[in-house]
C-alpha cells in the first residue's frame, strides 16, 4: 500500500503540469550509442553502492529476485532453458519502464527502511534536527548523486532537486516519515534517470 | 526441474526449411515463368559482395540478404526493379545462372548513379553508406561531428566527438567486469588522462581484471550467454547434475569448451577444430582444465564419446549431435546449423550458396533434387556428407559404416552417400577438413568478431563502423596481429572509435 501511496504521490509530482525536473538536454553525440545497463549490473551497482547485500536489494513478494526471476527477460535478461530466449531482446518490452520504476522504486524504499531501523548506519536518510531547510535538502541531494550517479551534482542539478524536495514538501509533510518520503523519491528521481539505466 | 523443449525435426529449423522450400517454390515457378516475371537469384547474395566488396552489407558477412533487391522474393522492390532493367536487356529469359552472373555486373554499374528511392542520395553512395537505396526514409548517416557542433556533454565529461577513454574505462567495467566503476577507481582513471600509455595502461589492466571474474567467464556468465544460441540447451534432454526427464547427453561440457577457446592464449579456430574435453574446475574463480584422455571413461556418457582423431570442436560433441543430427542419416540440420553458428550463413536465408555440381544426389530419397529443393540442397548436401558418419542419439560416436543403419527407412541408395563433400566450392574428404577450411574462412573470422562486437559496443557494425569491424576480424586472422585470440582481440575492440565514442 504504501508503494502505492509513493508511486502515486511521484506521478502528481512529476505530471506536466509541474515541471520541476525539467532540464536543458545536453549536446547530442551525432551516433549515440548507449546501452542498457539490464536488471543485474543496475541492481548490483545499486547494491554497492546503497551497502544492501545483492541477494537481498530487490525482491518482489519477498521471495523471488527482481532482475534474475520476476523481471528477468524485460530488464534484458535471457533464459535459455526454460523459455528459449537465448539473447537479450533487441528492443525494449512495454513492461521494461514499468519494472525498471518499480525495481527503482523498491530498492530506494528498501534503502529508506533500513535507514529508518538504524539510524547509526543509514546511508541515504538522515532526518533533520529541527525543521527540514535547504541546508538538509544539499545534503541529501549530495549523498543521492554521490550514491547513485556516483559524482557530485553540478549548481543547475542542486537547485532542481531542492526545487523538486520543496515542491514536495506540501504533500509528505515535514514530519520525519515526509523527510522519508522526500528521500525515497529524491533516490528514485536519480535511479530512475537515463544516467543510471543507461552506459 | 525446467520443463524444455526438445527441438527435433519439427523443430524451427524445419520449419525455416519449410518456409524456405516454399519460397522456392515461388522461385521457381519465376524461374520458369514468362519474360518479364520476377525472379529472384541465390548467387546473387554472393555475387553482390565480390563487385562491392566495400560496401556496408559486405563488412559483416560475404553475403547480403534477398532484400537489397526484393521485397519478398522474387518480387522485386524499386533498387531492385532498376537493376533488373538492366540486366542483360533483349536476352530471351531465363537467363542461366552463368549467364546471370556476367551480366550481373553491368546492371549494377548501370543503375549506380540513379537514386531509385528518390531520396538524393544515389544508388551507390547508399549501397556503400549502409542505407537502403529503395526507401527513402533511409539515407547514410554520418558520425562525424559538423564544424560549431559542441564536443562535449554532461558539463565536459563526455567527448561526443571522438573516443573518450573515460567513457570507454566505465563501459568495460560495465560490460566485462558486471558493474560501474567506484568513483574513486573514475578518478583515480582521469588522473592519467593526461598520459596516453597511462590511460591506454590501465584500460587493459581492468580489462584483463574483468576478464577473469565469474561475471564473465562464470555459468550464467556473459560468455556463457554467448554461446546460447550456439548451444541451445534444453533441459529435458539435459545429462549430468539437474538432469533433465530423458538424460541424453550434457550441455555443459560444451559451455565449457566455449569458455575455454575463448579465453588465454588459445586459438578460437578450436571450436571448429578443437579436440580437447575441457572441464570447469571451478566457478570462483572459473577455472578450467582438459580432461586427459584416460581420465574421460566416466565422462562419456554426458559430454564427449568421439575418439579424440574424430573430434571437430563444437560440432562433434555429444550434445551437438544429440540435438541436431537425432537420428538422421544425412543430418542436413546439423550441417546447416553449423553453418549458421559458426559462420553466420543461414541457408534458410539463401546466405552462403555455393552449388556444387552434380547434387543434390537426394541418397536418401527426400525428394530435395526437384527444381525448388535443389536451388539450396545443391550446397546443404554436399556440406552435410561429412557429418554423415557422426551418430546422434544415443551412439554419438564416429562410425564409418554408419549409414548401413538407415538402409530400411531411408533406402538402399543412403548407403552410397560420400564422407566427402564441399565447402564453399572446396571439396573436404571429411569433416576434419571440412572444419579446418571453416575455421580458416573470412565468415569464420566475421562471425567471430560480429558476435562480441554485438556484445560490447551493444548494436551490430553501422556504417560507421565498416572500416573498424574489418580491421577486428582481419586482424583476428592475422598472425602478427590476434592470431584468433579473442581476448587480444577484445583488447583493440574497446579501443575503437565504435566502442568508446559516447
Amino acid at each position: 500500500m504504501r508503494l502505492l501511496a509513493l508511486i502515486a504521490l511521484l506521478a502528481l509530482l512529476t505530471a506536466p503540469a509541474r515541471p520541476v525536473l525539467a532540464q536543458e538536454a545536453d549536446p547530442t553525440s551525432p551516433d549515440p550509442r548507449v546501452k542498457f545497463k539490464d536488471g543485474e549490473r543496475y541492481l548490483r551497482d545499486l547494491a554497492e553502492s546503497l551497502e544492501i547485500p545483492r541477494s537481498a536489494i530487490c525482491l518482489e513478494l519477498s521471495r523471488y529476485d527482481c532482475a534474475d526471476k520476476a523481471f528477468r527477460i524485460v530488464l534484458g535478461g535471457v533464459d535459455p532453458y526454460d523459455i528459449r530466449i537465448m539473447q537479450p531482446l533487441d528492443q525494449a518490452s512495454l513492461a521494461s519502464p514499468i519494472a525498471f520504476d518499480r525495481v527503482a522504486l523498491q530498492v530506494c524504499s528498501n534503502r529508506v527502511a533500513k535507514d529508518k531501523a538504524d539510524p547509526a548506519t543509514a546511508v541515504l536518510f538522515k532526518p533533520a534536527a529541527g525543521r527540514p531547510d535547504a541546508a538538509w535538502r544539499a545534503a541529501l541531494t549530495d549523498r543521492v548523486y554521490d550514491r547513485i550517479l556516483r559524482r557530485d551534482a553540478d549548481e543547475a542539478e542542486r537547485q532542481r532537486m531542492s526545487a523538486f524536495l520543496q515542491g514536495i514538501e506540501a504533500r509528505t509533510g515535514r514530519s520525519p516519515k515526509g523527510q522519508a518520503d522526500q528521500t525515497i523519491l529524491a533516490c528514485f528521481a536519480l535511479a530512475s534517470s537515463a544516467e543510471a539505466a543507461f552506459y | 526441474m525446467t520443463a524444455g523443449r526438445v527441438r527435433g525435426p519439427s523443430g524451427p529449423k524445419a520449419w525455416a526449411a519449410v518456409i524456405a522450400a516454399a519460397g522456392l517454390s515461388v522461385l521457381a515457378a519465376g524461374l520458369a515463368g514468362p519474360r518479364g516475371v520476377a525472379v529472384a537469384r541465390p548467387p546473387a547474395s554472393m555475387e553482390f559482395c565480390k563487385i562491392y566488396p566495400t560496401a556496408h552489407v559486405c563488412a559483416a558477412s560475404p553475403v547480403i540478404n534477398c532484400t537489397t533487391c526484393h521485397t519478398v522474393p522474387p518480387a522485386r522492390n524499386l533498387f531492385g526493379e532498376q537493376v533488373s532493367a538492366n540486366l542483360a536487356p533483349g536476352v530471351a529469359r531465363p537467363l542461366s545462372d552463368a549467364d546471370y552472373i556476367a551480366a550481373l555486373p553491368a546492371a549494377l554499374k548501370a543503375v549506380e548513379a540513379l537514386d531509385a528511392d528518390g531520396d538524393g542520395v544515389s544508388n551507390l553512395a547508399e549501397l556503400i553508406g549502409g542505407s537502403q537505396p529503395e526507401l527513402a526514409s533511409s539515407r547514410p548517416t554520418s558520425a562525424r561531428c559538423t564544424p560549431g557542433q559542441p564536443r562535449t556533454a554532461a558539463g565536459g565529461r563526455w567527448n561526443t566527438c571522438g573516443y573518450d577513454p573515460a567513457h570507454a574505462y566505465r563501459k568495460v567495467t560495465l560490460d566485462v567486469c558486471g558493474r560501474s566503476p567506484t568513483r574513486a577507481e573514475t578518478e583515480a582513471f582521469r588522473q592519467l588522462l593526461p598520459s596516453e600509455s597511462a590511460w591506454r595502461g590501465a584500460l587493459a589492466d581492468r580489462l584483463d581484471q574483468c576478464l577473469r571474474t565469474p561475471y564473465w567467464l562464470g555459468v550464467n556468465g556473459v560468455l556463457w550467454n554467448l554461446a546460447n544460441a550456439k548451444i541451445n540447451p534444453v533441459d529435458s534432454i539435459k545429462a549430468g547434475p539437474r538432469a533433465g526427464s530423458i538424460p541424453l547427453a550434457d550441455y555443459e561440457w560444451d559451455y565449457n569448451l566455449f569458455a575455454w577457446l575463448n579465453t588465454g592464449d588459445r586459438d578460437v579456430r578450436g571450436l571448429l577444430t578443437g579436440q580437447d574435453f575441457v572441464k570447469r574446475v571451478s566457478d570462483s574463480p572459473p577455472t578450467f582444465e582438459p580432461v586427459p584422455e584416460e581420465g574421460m571413461r566416466g565422462l562419456r556418457q554426458a559430454g564427449q564419446t568421439v575418439p579424440r582423431d574424430k573430434r571437430a570442436g563444437m560440432i562433434t560433441t555429444r550434445w551437438f549431435t544429440t540435438v541436431n543430427t537425432m537420428f538422421t542419416p544425412i543430418p542436413r540440420t546439423t550441417a546447416a546449423a553449423a553453418y549458421r553458428q559458426y559462420l553466420g550463413l543461414d541457408l534458410a536465408r539463401m546466405q552462403g550458396l555455393h552449388p556444387a555440381v552434380s547434387e543434390p544426389a537426394d541418397y536418401d530419397s527426400k525428394g530435395v533434387a526437384a527444381p525448388a529443393c535443389a536451388v539450396c540442397h545443391s550446397t546443404l548436401d554436399p556440406l552435410t556428407y561429412p557429418f554423415t558418419r557422426y551418430d546422434g542419439i544415443i551412439r554419438n560416436n564416429y562410425n564409418p559404416n554408419r549409414l548401413k543403419n538407415f538402409v530400411r527407412t531411408d533406402g538402399a541408395r543412403v548407403v552410397e552417400a560420400p564422407e566427402a563433400g564441399e565447402i564453399f566450392g572446396q571439396k573436404v574428404a571429411n569433416l576434419l577438413e571440412w572444419s579446418q577450411v571453416a575455421a580458416n574462412s573470412d565468415a569464420f573470422a566475421q562471425k567471430v568478431v560480429w558476435d562480441y562486437w554485438k556484445l560490447m559496443v551493444g548494436r551490430e557494425p553501422g556504417p560507421a563502423d565498416q572500416t573498424e569491424f574489418t580491421l577486428m576480424w582481419k586482424g583476428l586472422k592475422a598472425p602478427d596481429k590476434f592470431n584468433y585470440r579473442t581476448e587480444r582481440m577484445l583488447h583493440a575492440l574497446v579501443l575503437t572509435e565504435a566502442y568508446g565514442r559516447p
